[in-house]
């Protein structure tokens, strides 16, 4: 620390403190080698009053001393997220930096310094209760429920950004009674506003950023009005809902859209499931009749193919052939079928009163005959 | 001792002239602004910061100058639908005229019941003739300017100009929220029920999709196979008729030939023959002389 231990320091008589050595405020302080020079000056008086003939240079010495304090009592320190405005007899004067600085002392001129680069944070809706735990919220119901355009009612809680323009410091301290308190008023008022132009659907689903513009360009509209030297840094949405009387039936309807959805998706797979099995089966059929065409056709073919040979060798010797056909197919015929062979002559009166069912069954292991005996 | 009586009388001619003055001079801050009194009666008005004279006589009364602050307590106005409304305004203003604020009103506070009371009544007379809607949503900014208007208007008797007027609320009473409630809640009920309803219609619609897809295709299939067996037929008479067309006769004989076979082969077939058919030509007669009808 280069003015730990310094006695003296750049500013001389001011002690050894530091290089602000004298409190830097503006009402009056005293540099710390007050005491000494009160001892020496009181020494000095002893040494001189006794004598009595000096005693109009001691008092010229007090004097001295006294308006030398008085002038130290013009120091200042201006802190880094501060600005200075000095008043000279009330009055405005000039603004300073952060740093050390000096005024004329008091009553001449006095200082202010406000944290003008500090950002201000004013929550509205609800309040943060910080204790051992860390941070609650608590809502204010009175401050978040607002109207919406189509008579609707949203729960809104939200943040404002706030801090002293650059050039505003003169205008933040002069021209309003109560910066805080008129930014707040005019963020509720201008929420409200906005809230109360739109509808309850956007609000709650997409109009966040729309909101907070919204209701930023109207803070500053207002409070430029008003000339209050504050910039509006940032309105915060917090929480944006619908009251807690509803919240379950705007859930619901969540829940519903949730719903609608899985009934589209089952029919799209049940959709999905029928239309290739039907494709399936599309393809069973054609592949069907497909099969049965090429089959009918080389059936047919093959058929005619072998009727051709046949009458190939039937042109030769047509007669000869056409009886061996009909004697051979004869021949396979009836050796496979029973046969009965009834002279024409006798059959007439015979033929119709043969038991013609029971004759030569070969094994059949006959059941109960409906008539009459029979061999 | 003549420099002891010079210091001294330096001392007091100071002193003296220090006393003067602190009762001839008087500073106004950059916030306020002040009215010099004579016993009473206004004889200077100081708008001006900074250091200031006057006699010794005279006294000083200093008043803000900044925008100040009114807050209203919320109260209830009936819009011109018959709609009570919670209006929580506020107001901004600033003392303009000083002088006339001092001789009316007199002080801060007295001048915040006065204008709380207008402010009401402005608020009354302005929102009652406008309906609920366009409080809340159409006229809001314009209602306000109006409010403003008015109440300027009266508070310039008393050196008062009204910076701003600001609905900060505007809400229901609390049996009407109740209301509101109410209807959100059934609007919403509502929709859940269209949407779930909308959801099984698009299902079904989808299904049914499916299912005529289903039945076209199969139908399709259908007739392109009866189409296909169809050409399968056409294209086995085709062959038959060009093969068997080169001679009826024969070919009416060979396929009775394969039906004879085909239809009577199995065994539950019983003939009932005459000896005298073409088959039995040589049964009786070896020459085959005995001619007769074809088989039976």
């Amino acid at each position: 620390m280069p003015w730990s231990n310094q006695g003296g320091g750049p500013w001389g008589s001011g002690g050894g403190r530091g290089p602000w050595g004298s409190g830097p405020q503006p009402s009056g302080s005293q540099p710390p080698d007050l005491e000494e020079l009160l001892r020496r000056s009181q020494d000095k008086l002893r040494t001189v009053l006794p004598g009595g003939n000096l005693g109009g240079k001691g008092i010229l010495l007090i004097a001295l001393a006294a308006i030398l304090i008085w002038g130290f009592s013009g120091f200042f320190q201006v802190g880094p997220n501060e600005r200075g405005a000095v008043l000279r007899f009330g009055k405005m004067v000039r603004v300073v930096d952060p740093g050390l600085n000096y005024h004329l002392p008091y009553p001449i001129e006095s200082v202010l310094t406000p944290p003008a680069l500090r950002v201000n944070k004013i929550d509205i809706g609800m309040r943060v209760i910080e204790d051992r735990r860390g941070n609650t919220i608590r809502d204010v119901p009175e401050e978040s429920l607002m109207l919406t355009g189509d008579e609707n009612i949203v729960d809104v809680d939200f943040s404002v950004l706030w801090k002293i323009k650059l050039d505003g410091v003169v205008a933040y301290l002069f021209n309003i009674q109560q910066p805080e308190g008129t930014v707040k008023a005019v963020a509720e008022s201008a929420m409200r506003e906005v809230i109360g132009r739109s509808e309850i659907q956007p609000i709650l689903t997409g109009a966040r950023q729309n909101i907070e513009n919204g209701v930023h360009d109207l803070m500053q509209r207002v409070l430029d009005h008003y000339g209050a030297g504050i910039e509006v840094t940032q309105v915060q949405l917090q929480k944006v809902d619908p009251p807690s009387q509803v919240i379950a039936a705007f859930r619901d309807v969540q829940a519903a859209r949730a719903n609608a959805e899985q009934q589209l998706n089952e029919a799209q797979t049940y959709s999905n499931t029928v239309l290739p099995q039907a494709r399936g089966r599309v393809a069973n059929i054609t592949q069907a009749a497909e099969a049965y065409r090429e089959q009918t056709v080389a059936e047919a073919k093959g058929q005619t193919s072998r009727f051709l040979q046949v009458y190939e060798e039937y042109k030769k010797a047509p007669e000869v052939t056409r009886q061996r056909l009909y004697l051979e197919t004869m021949e396979r015929l009836f050796s496979g079928t029973d046969k009965i062979i009834v002279d024409q002559g006798v059959s007439s009166g015979v033929v119709p009163y043969l038991p013609l069912d029971q004759l030569t069954r070969p094994q059949p292991p006959r059941p109960t005959p409906p008539t009459g005996g029979t061999r | 001792m003549r420099l002891n009586l010079a210091g001294g009388l330096v001392a007091v001619v100071v002193l003296v002239a220090l006393v003067i003055a602190y009762m001839m001079l008087f500073s106004v801050h950059q916030t306020r602004q002040a009215i010099v009194l004579s016993f009473g009666e206004p004889v200077n008005v100081v708008t001006e910061p900074g250091l200031h004279w006057k006699y010794p006589w005279h006294s000083v009364i200093h008043v803000d100058k900044r925008i100040l602050d009114l807050e209203n307590p919320a109260q209830e106005v009936i819009a011109s639908d018959q709609k009570r409304l919670v209006v929580d305004a506020f107001a901004r203003y600033r003392i303009k005229d000083v002088l006339r604020f001092y001789q009316s009103v007199g002080s801060i506070n007295a001048a915040n019941m006065q204008l709380s009371i207008l402010l009401n009544s402005a608020l009354r007379r302005v929102l009652g003739e406008a309906t609920l809607t366009h409080v809340v949503r159409d006229e809001r900014a314009q209602l306000m300017a109006r409010v403003r208007d008015q109440l300027d208007t009266e508070t310039q008797a008393f050196g008062i100009e009204v910076v701003d007027v600001r609905i900060r609320r505007a809400d229901l009473p609390d049996e009407n929220s109740q209301a509101v409630y109410e209807r959100m809640k059934t609007e919403r009920q509502r929709e859940a029920t269209e949407i779930r309803e909308q959801g099984k219609q698009r299902g079904q619609e989808i299904r049914a999709r499916a299912d005529r897809d289903v039945t076209v295709l199969i139908a399709d299939a259908t007739a392109t196979a009866e189409r296909v067996r169809g050409e399968g037929d056409g294209e086995r008479n085709r062959i038959f008729a060009d093969a068997f067309g080169r001679d009826p006769e024969f070919f009416a004989f060979y396929r009775a030939m394969q039906a004879y076979e085909a239809a009577l082969r199995s065994n539950d077939t019983r003939l009932l023959l005459r000896p005298d058919s073409e088959f039995f030509r040589f049964f009786g007669d070896p020459t085959g002389k005995a001619r007769n009808a074809a088989p039976k």
